[in-house]
């Protein structure tokens, strides 16, 4: 009789260890498909966020193509307009919230940065700011300017890249 | 008789604590996977959107009649078979330029974030051109820029595999 009830005893120790464990790993488990969930809702916030941001500049008059050009999507910069921008960003303190913008061409490369001397022989636009450094954001945008070719202008457009960093906290 | 009890306890026990392992042992191979699932990188699908919708307004060196052609109207150009101005074949240049300028814009190597990626062109779902690179993966990001003219219903399609 005492060996039965120990045994009862024994098996009732087994069971609640065995729900205890099963309870700690189906809440660990759950623990880790939350977490996990949470770390893409927050790199999608973050996607959306330097969307925007890109975005919301490429489509600024001081930056779009407008109807200047026959392409003027939505990813599209005017380079004429972006260097006079350039030379008078002193009129624009803390515009935009960005600590540095710079326009690099993709297509063709090279490392030549844009003064009023060399445009547009040249490959990297910076618009305000120094080099980009730290934590930057970028996106790919189609940069136009109006060429001459044998008396006739016609809109030339090459693949660049539009890098932004933020203001350091 | 008491034997008899306690053979049978003690088969219930084992039969218990396996039942136990075998799902402790489940568990933990859920939670292993579930912990080692490879981390996405924070790829940029609008990037790639992007990429495309800027890539489209490159203008290249072929000229026609009228104007330096982009690299949307080189496409309508090779769907018509037409020719640059110098004699070149539209589509030789568009081929040309495009893979320059994926190659440029997306580096691909296993050092690098990009393995692979694929660029179509299909003309009414016929495959006009492709330029494909590298090992692909399982994780792809891509976007699809449709165009159509004077009846002709062209799809690009970007894929680039992380």
């Amino acid at each position: 009789m005492k060996n039965k009830s120990q045994m009862k005893i024994q098996q009732m120790a087994f069971m609640l260890i065995a729900v205890t464990l099963f309870f700690v790993l189906v809440g660990m488990l759950v623990l880790v498909w939350k977490f996990s969930d949470l770390r893409e809702t927050a790199t999608a916030l973050e996607e959306k966020e330097a969307m925007l941001l890109i975005t919301k500049l490429a489509n600024s008059p001081e930056f779009s193509c407008g109807r200047a050009f026959d392409y003027g999507g939505s990813a599209c910069i005017d380079a004429d307009k972006v260097m006079m921008l350039k030379e008078n960003i002193g009129k624009y303190p803390g515009f935009w919230g960005v600590k540095n913008i710079e326009i690099r061409k993709i297509y063709p490369e090279g490392e030549e940065i844009c003064s009023l001397g060399n445009y547009p022989n040249c490959n990297i636009i910076r618009v305000k700011g120094d080099e980009i450094s730290g934590n930057y954001i970028s996106n790919f945008v189609a940069l136009c300017r109006k060429e001459l070719y044998e008396g006739d202008v016609y809109d030339k457009c090459e693949l660049a890249k539009l890098m932004v960093s933020y203001e350091e906290q | 008789m008491i034997k008899k009890i306690n053979r049978k306890g003690q088969e219930e026990m084992v039969g218990f604590a396996l039942i136990i392992i075998i799902v402790a042992v489940i568990l933990l191979i859920f939670l292993r996977i579930s912990i080692t699932k490879p981390e996405k990188e924070a790829v940029e699908s609008y990037e790639v959107q992007n990429f495309l919708l800027a890539g489209l307004q490159y203008t290249t060196d072929c000229r026609d009649a009228y104007e330096f052609r982009s690299i949307q109207n080189l496409i309508f150009d090779c769907n018509d078979e037409k020719d640059c101005e110098d004699g070149r074949k539209a589509c030789d240049v568009l081929k040309s330029q495009l893979t320059e300028i994926i190659e440029k814009s997306w580096q691909i190597g296993q050092e690098e974030p990009v393995k692979a990626y694929e660029f179509k062109i299909l003309s009414d779902e016929v495959e006009m051109l492709k330029i494909a690179r590298g090992n692909i993966t399982s994780n792809k990001r891509g976007a699809i820029v449709p165009l159509s003219r004077a009846g002709a219903s062209i799809d690009i399609i970007f894929s680039v595999y992380y």
